[in-house]
């Protein structure tokens, strides 16, 4: 049986800047919350579509250099913005698809996480915002 | 208003930015990415007046 595998390298793009190169992690998730339609004579549980509630997880080495880390997160604290994550570098395409939220909101940035020996990390977390994955 | 492009975070530095929708252009130019092509406007002309006696 034939398998196919992929190696994480994805490309994260926030607000315009591309932040691939301090990322370490990245997770976007697609949901759309089920409400609960089950009624009498129903021998299963039934779920419908409501709303999407879509949120982007990225991990990221931190920085305070000009026009980097949080160079470009601190003023999107409380604001919505779109950003864009992609598989692989590669163009993209029906295999590579440009998975974007567009109008997603940024509630928390954690502006110091510093442990000693350590370089410092912070996860950031984009909840809501319209999903699309562009494939041209 | 047409932006410029500083950092290569964003792209070709010296280049136009052209955002996209959703794109938050204040804190690209308040993060020193971009900047803004806007020339400064002019102050109103004032004359100096002698006080009245």
């Amino acid at each position: 049986m034939a398998t196919s595998t992929y190696l994480s390298n994805p490309t994260v793009t926030v607000n315009s800047v591309a932040l691939t190169g301090f990322a370490v992690a990245a997770t976007l998730e697609r949901t759309n919350t089920a409400q609960d339609t089950t009624v009498f004579g129903n021998t299963a549980r039934v779920y419908s579509a409501t709303i999407e509630d879509n949120s982007l997880t990225v991990t990221l080495f931190m920085t305070y250099a000009a026009s980097e880390v949080y160079a470009t997160l601190a003023t999107l604290v409380g604001t919505a913005t779109t950003v864009i994550v992609k598989p692989t570098s590669a163009a993209v395409g029906a295999t590579n698809p440009n998975f974007t939220l567009t109008n997603t909101y940024l509630e928390t940035l954690p502006v110091l996480n510093a442990t000693v020996g350590e370089l410092s990390q912070i996860d950031i977390t984009f909840k809501g915002g319209t999903y699309t994955a562009a494939i041209v | 208003m047409a932006y410029t492009i500083i950092s290569d975070l964003v792209g070709e530095p010296g280049t136009e930015f052209i955002p996209d929708e959703g794109i938050n252009i204040e804190a690209l130019i308040w993060g020193g990415f971009i900047k803004s092509d806007k020339s400064p406007s002019k102050s109103a002309k004032t004359e100096e007046t002698s006080p009245e006696e």
